[in-house]
């Protein structure tokens, strides 16, 4: 089948985007209870995002005063359009990708830098303090972790001497880059915990906010945005797995399951670090990012320079 | 094969316009924010040109950049018109007059420029990997220009923030400075309090000299 045909293009990146924070979502609610030290009712937890989709969707919607209602109704658009773009890019089994593109990770970081855009915007334009105050520490937030996270995909491609995904994927045989640049992945899943507004780097839509810049959707409008946030989630997942997992590379089993099972591993430890560690200080974070992780990047894209060399 | 280059063309026709629309919407919108995110569509359309035009990098890159440029441009215009947000409508012309003759001006030059010049004709090769021929020409032939450029950035920027920085060779940011009177009759200011440096608060009086 021709994956990079429109149709099989759309439903492939839908399905794997769909099922993605469905799954994402049964693990969150999971690991709550878990931590809670509750009883984990399986029944509960597998019907539990269908039953919070349902009760969203049939909320009425709110408005505030004059808002920017179309830039506010493009927002969650724009992240789940940007997730779908990451996830076209990786193959997801062997010659199973939907734009293995030469310049892959380029296209991943541009597209990661409008999730900014996106997510700035949905604070912005309710014309409300807290959700703009969230917008703005997302900008903060996301202007700390780009840097470290464009470092660690240089580094990546470094070995594989392409900047396609498909590329980096094929040079990890033998050996996957969690192993051979042990800085690349922590260092990739605190900037995509970031692009996720999740857990330690939730402020821009932290409890501390009344919830950030989704204060003020309602009903779909929530949906939309919880659904656009767990795509990005998703997207990382699925690219974290492709670029220092392997991605479809593995003994026995199919090439799609082995990739599967890495990105579901990756979801498991995001969302488990999302119920274990306490949000961050915006401020520390800043701090933290540009004085220890962009060095610890540069340690990485040296260190993987010299080995591939 | 015909298909894929029909599509790009008006792909590319497409693009063109819409950055021409989105550019001109920049100045038709009542926003700084909007504004600001007018002009990254204008360049998101201007990269996806390029990208047609097999500059995929540096299309891409440009995008890259673009998006978190004008996020901050955004920031900074609202943080300095002390607009709350952004949101309150305002204009985005002015120096009408000026603005007309530079204008046309430009127009016209470029519209001349257009007409004359002979533009070169060179379909570029399928095979080719220009991704690859731009890392060579990078750091091959032209790399002192670029490492020339690439350096003075980077002192321009870290000097901007050692002059800008709370402890930068203008001395510290706050001293002068004093919190907000507790009394709303009373002067702020230095002198309204027996001490005015209140180790934490100073940040908040720093606009009422």
């Amino acid at each position: 089948m021709n994956w990079s045909a429109p149709l099989p293009g759309v439903v492939l990146v839908g399905t794997v985007l769909v099922a993605g924070a469905y799954v994402a979502s049964v693990l969150d609610a999971g690991a709550a209870r878990l931590v809670a030290g509750r009883p984990l009712r399986v029944g509960e937890l597998v019907a539990g995002p269908w039953r919070e989709a349902a009760l969203l969707a049939r909320i009425r919607r709110s408005t505030t005063e004059r808002p920017d209602a179309q830039t506010w109704a493009l927002a969650p658009a724009l992240l789940a359009a940007m997730a779908g773009v990451a996830v076209a890019t990786v193959p997801l089994a062997p010659g199973v990708a939907v734009a293995d593109v030469d310049d892959g990770i380029v296209l991943f970081g541009a597209a990661m830098a409008v999730v900014m855009v996106g997510a700035f915007l949905h604070g912005w334009s309710s014309n409300s303090v807290f959700p703009l105050v969230g917008g703005y520490r997302f900008v903060a937030l996301a202007l700390s972790y780009e840097m470290p996270l464009a470092l660690v995909l240089i580094a990546a491609a470094l070995p594989a001497q392409s900047l396609s995904v498909g590329a980096i994927v094929e040079s990890q045989q033998g050996l996957w880059n969690v192993v051979r640049q042990p800085l690349g992945l922590p260092l990739f899943l605190v900037a995509g915990m970031g692009l996720a507004f999740w857990g330690p780097l939730g402020m821009s839509d932290g409890a501390d906010l009344a919830g950030g810049t989704g204060v003020e959707a309602s009903g779909p409008d929530r949906l939309a945005w919880a659904l656009a946030r767990h795509f990005v989630l998703v997207a990382v997942a699925v690219m974290g797995a492709a670029v220092f997992l392997g991605g479809w590379q593995g003994p026995g089993l199919p090439g799609a399951l082995w990739m599967a099972i890495k990105t579901l591993v990756l979801l498991a430890v995001v969302v488990g670090v999302g119920h274990r560690v306490a949000r961050i200080r915006l401020e520390r974070f800043v701090v933290v990012a540009w004085a220890v992780l962009i060095p610890l990047a540069l340690v990485d894209v040296f260190a993987s320079g010299a080995l591939a060399l | 094969m015909t298909d894929a280059a029909l599509v790009a063309d008006v792909a590319i026709w497409l693009f063109g316009g819409g950055s021409v629309v989105a550019a001109w919407l920049v100045f038709r919108t009542d926003s700084m924010v909007r504004a600001a995110y007018w002009l990254l569509a204008s360049f998101v359309a201007v990269g996806m040109v390029m990208v047609l035009l097999q500059a995929r990098f540096l299309g891409l890159v440009l995008v890259l950049m673009m998006a978190g440029e004008m996020t901050i441009m955004a920031a900074f215009m609202v943080m300095f018109m002390m607009n709350p947000a952004g949101l309150n409508p305002m204009s985005m012309v002015h120096q009408h007059t000026t603005a007309k003759v530079a204008g046309v001006v430009a127009f016209a030059g470029l519209a001349f420029v257009g007409l004359v010049a002979e533009f070169p004709d060179r379909p570029v090769d399928p095979a080719s990997e220009p991704t690859a021929e731009l890392g060579e020409e990078l750091l091959g032939d032209s790399m002192l220009i670029f490492e020339t450029a690439g350096v003075t950035l980077l002192a321009t920027m870290i000097g901007a923030i050692a002059i800008a920085g709370k402890r930068g060779r203008f001395g510290n940011a706050q001293e002068g400075s004093a919190p907000p009177p507790v009394d709303p009759d009373a002067p702020a200011g230095p002198d309204a309090h027996p001490s005015p440096m209140h180790g934490g608060h100073g940040g908040h009086g720093g606009m009422h000299h």
